[in-house]
């Protein structure tokens, strides 16, 4: 860059925090995500708390038993995929390999234990804006956690055709980040939803 | 995507064809994709135009009977949902799509399918929406479709399933787009080009482009909601129920207001670039001009309900949204000043670009003090749902974003096509725009003023309305006949007019270092970039901007520190600005792939679905996930080009 020569339109200037076409994509693809659920969440907030239209929105009893122990399933395997993440890093395909099994498993439960949750809860999308809010969140975030079972399962494929390297990690890197945001909408969803 | 070419011993694709309509159906070129929005955008204007020459025409007169009341409920819903989302916006981002890989040194732009992928969604979304006038159920409800008027009870004909499920449609389609301009201008900038040096209107792209992302999803789970109300029986707008129709309001507006930026600040970019280069001088106080934009980009998500100071928000509500609208006006009047900076004491050349140019700065002049007008809430109380917004909002979208956009394409024109448009019908254009714009919408103010509401089909002859709303017809068809002599314009110069060659203004950024139009490949080189001017640089080699410290800013502006004095041997090179060779055999030309319009199909059949029946639906869904695993299978490999970490 010191000289004035013609610069090959090749090249380009250093992206921010270095990241690559890809992640950048990818990162700003979560975020637009992010944004909505944030939208919805504080719907949901307006309407319960803030709303001067309606009188203190209606809340149902809720049971905790199986939603708690779909947030320790869900978080537990948010751990497993950081832990299968890793193993593809230090080149421990064996690690990876299990490491995306365990997690697509913990993924079903969670599905299995969300149904579970629709089949017997007291309450419809009817029956007034709790559960309006309940099952349109629930709903919109179960539909995330079915894709990104999808996607975990393309990796797991790929991993065991050995698409996957240390050098060639991305692909796993955006399921992992997919799959932790699914997680952490839970959280959000679960102290809103369930414990406040 | 551009990153892995250099090796690749044969072009990609090259064995497609690349030319007829199946080049344009496959196309991943950003230029042919810039091209495709601006026809099809303009093409949606025209039809807002033919909605807006009706309402003026049923207007005209008193008790007229052009329309219906119903028909005209859709007409006026349909012409602002068209303005603002099939035109004004998909038309910058047309424009961005062409000229903001070009303008960074960049062989295209980062996601070459998915911004196929957003355009042909696009088209998707805006036939679905017309398609409603098939079955004389167009959208109804205003362009903001307020709840609970769009809910089941009061809406129970399909008119607003049109909006609801057109509007999720564009919006993936802007959200495809701001993750693709986002990724573009922070990974394939030149070398050279730091963040401070990139052309104005690539800065208010990124601006725009991170408003997209945050304010888009807040509409698409707005509509999703009312979806589920009209469909589900959920009740989130339905006070009866305990849901609040102000929650529409308020998701409405929070992404509504950001979008009135969405629509202006790459017209503010398209001035920035325009001004400089007909005034001879830099533009004055680059870093003002950037940082305002920015400051605007951040208010805007402060001021949503200065839409809603009439439903009864608590006073200190009403008190802080008054403040932070009106704090807006500061750094739009910094650009302002900038801009009439930029062309005191300069050589002005009075082209078509620049009288549009300057005719945008006085116009959004008056767009901008109506808004600090009903940014006041007591005034607001007295205008609102009358006459003066309407005004008011054509003066910034007219003649603020659209004039800008015609000063645009006037300005680059000749890069896109090779020739330049005639600037005698440019004039001609000019003055039957102006006069026309004018004559329409100023009296407007004071209509609203004598009280007219907005949105009525008609009025009674006694209420003094009458000559005033005679010439604002009038004025109509005058800006009719402006848009059909730009219309001629384009068809004749198309064939006919001057060739341009690679730089007919003598401009400074990087898109007029290459030939007109560009290659596929946009460029094989482009000069060193170590200011915001790289071609002044390139041909004033005794007096580039980087030795003199100054950076797109004027020497009274805020320049950067001088960079330490660069050994100034050998400057020009003289490869005089484009020398673009044939195409060379190791440059990756844009690939040839269907994919994108399949899953696009696909999107559009579901949505049809939805509407119609389950089948659809699925078999939609069906095709969305038989085009993905296409896509995916198909793509070629990701240039990895991320350091190990």
């Amino acid at each position: 860059m010191s000289t004035s020569a013609a610069v090959p339109a090749t090249a380009h200037h250093p992206a921010p925090f270095g990241w690559s076409v890809d992640r950048w994509g990818f990162n700003l693809f979560i975020v637009s995500e992010a944004i909505i659920f944030v939208n919805l969440v504080a719907g949901y907030v307006y309407l319960r708390w803030i709303s001067p239209v309606t009188p203190a929105m209606v809340v149902p009893p809720r049971e905790l038993i199986v939603p708690s122990v779909n947030t320790v399933i869900l978080i537990g395997s948010g751990v497993v995929a950081h832990w299968a993440q890793g193993g593809l890093a230090r080149g421990r395909r064996g690690r990876l390999e299990g490491g995306l099994i365990a997690t697509i498993v913990l993924g079903v439960l969670f599905l299995l234990g969300q149904a579970y949750e629709y089949t017997h809860a007291p309450f419809t999308p009817q029956s007034g804006t709790y559960g309006a809010a309940f099952f349109t969140l629930t709903g919109l975030h179960g539909l995330h956690v079915v894709v990104g079972v999808c996607f975990l399962f393309v990796l797991l494929l790929r991993a065991r055709a050995g698409a996957f390297s240390a050098d060639h990690a991305f692909p796993v890197q955006a399921g992992t980040l997919y799959w932790h945001f699914v997680d952490a909408v839970w959280i959000v969803l679960f102290t809103t939803l369930y414990l406040l | 995507m551009a990153a892995t070419a250099v090796g690749t011993a044969r072009p990609h694709g090259a064995a497609l064809p690349h030319t007829g309509l199946l080049a344009w159906l496959g196309t991943t070129d950003h230029k042919r994709i810039g091209i495709l929005y601006i026809c099809t955008t303009f093409t949606f204007f025209l039809f807002g135009g033919v909605e807006a020459l009706l309402m003026r025409t049923q207007l005209a007169l008193p008790r007229s009977t052009l329309l219906a009341p119903d028909t005209y409920n859709q007409i006026f819903t349909m012409h602002g949902t068209t303005m603002i989302f099939l035109f004004m916006m998909p038309m910058l981002v047309g424009l961005g799509n062409y000229l903001v890989p070009l303008m960074i040194g960049a062989r295209d732009i980062a996601f070459p399918r998915l911004n196929a992928l957003g355009y042909w969604v696009l088209l998707f979304g805006g036939i679905f929406l017309y398609s409603s006038f098939l079955f004389g159920a167009a959208p109804d409800a205003g362009w903001f479709a307020y709840a609970p008027l769009t809910t089941a009870p009061f809406s129970p004909t399909p008119n607003l399933d049109f909006w609801i499920l057109g509007i999720e449609l564009l919006g993936i389609s802007s959200i495809a787009g701001s993750i693709n301009f986002l990724t573009t201008i922070f990974c394939l900038r030149a070398p050279g080009m730091t963040i401070g040096r990139m052309p104005l209107f690539v800065w208010m792209t990124m601006v725009t482009a991170v408003l997209t992302l945050v304010a888009m999803p807040s509409l698409a789970v707005a509509a999703a909601l009312l979806f589920l109300d009209r469909h589900l029986g959920t009740g989130f707008y339905l006070a009866p129920v305990g849901g609040d129709p102000l929650l529409w309001q308020h998701l409405f507006w929070s992404f509504g207001h950001p979008e009135v930026y969405i629509l202006i600040l790459p017209a503010f970019g398209i001035i920035s670039e325009v001004v400089p280069v007909f005034s001879r001088k830099p533009l004055f106080g680059y870093y003002m001009v950037a940082f305002s934009g920015v400051a605007i980009g951040f208010l805007s998500f402060l001021v949503w309900a200065h839409h809603m100071f009439a439903v009864g928000l608590p006073v200190t509500a009403q008190a802080f949204f008054a403040a932070s609208s009106m704090t807006i006006a500061v750094p739009t009047a910094i650009k302002i000043f900038n801009w009439i900076g930029t062309m005191w004491h300069g050589t002005i050349r009075l082209t078509a670009a620049m009288h549009f140019a300057i005719g945008f700065i006085g116009n959004f002049i008056i767009g901008g003090l109506s808004g600090v007008m009903v940014a006041v809430v007591p005034f607001d109380w007295q205008v609102t749902d009358s006459y003066f917004i309407v005004a008011h909002m054509h003066y910034v979208l007219f003649g603020g974003s659209m004039l800008a956009v015609f000063a645009g394409l006037y300005y680059w024109f000749p890069k896109m096509t090779g020739r330049r448009l005639s600037e005698r019908l440019g004039i001609w254009h000019v003055v039957l725009t102006f006069f026309g714009f004018n004559l329409t919408f100023f009296p407007m103010h004071f209509l609203g003023l004598l009280g007219m509401p907005r949105r009525v089909y008609t009025y009674a002859p006694d209420q003094g309305w009458e000559y005033i709303n005679f010439a604002e017809t009038v004025g109509a068809f005058i800006l009719g006949i402006g848009v059909l002599v730009f219309i001629v314009n384009v068809l004749r110069s198309l064939r006919h007019g001057e060739v341009a060659g690679p730089d007919p203004w003598d401009a400074w950024t990087l898109e007029w270092a290459t030939t007109s139009p560009p290659p596929p490949w946009n460029f094989v080189t482009h000069p060193p970039v170590r200011s915001a001017r790289p071609l002044w640089d390139l041909k004033h080699p005794e007096d580039p901007d980087w030795r003199r410290g100054r950076s797109g800013g004027g020497a009274a502006g805020l320049g950067q520190p001088a960079a330490a004095p660069q050994p100034a041997r050998d400057t020009h090179r003289d490869e005089s600005v484009p020398a673009q060779p044939a195409h060379p055999a190791d440059v990756e030309l844009p690939e040839q792939t269907y994919w994108p319009l399949l899953l696009a199909a696909g999107l559009a059949v579901a949505f049809v679905g939805a509407l119609v029946h389950i089948v659809l639906l699925v078999l939609g869904l069906g095709l969305v996930v038989y085009a993905l695993l296409g896509w995916l299978l198909s793509e070629r490999p990701s240039p990895d080009a991320e350091p190990a970490r």
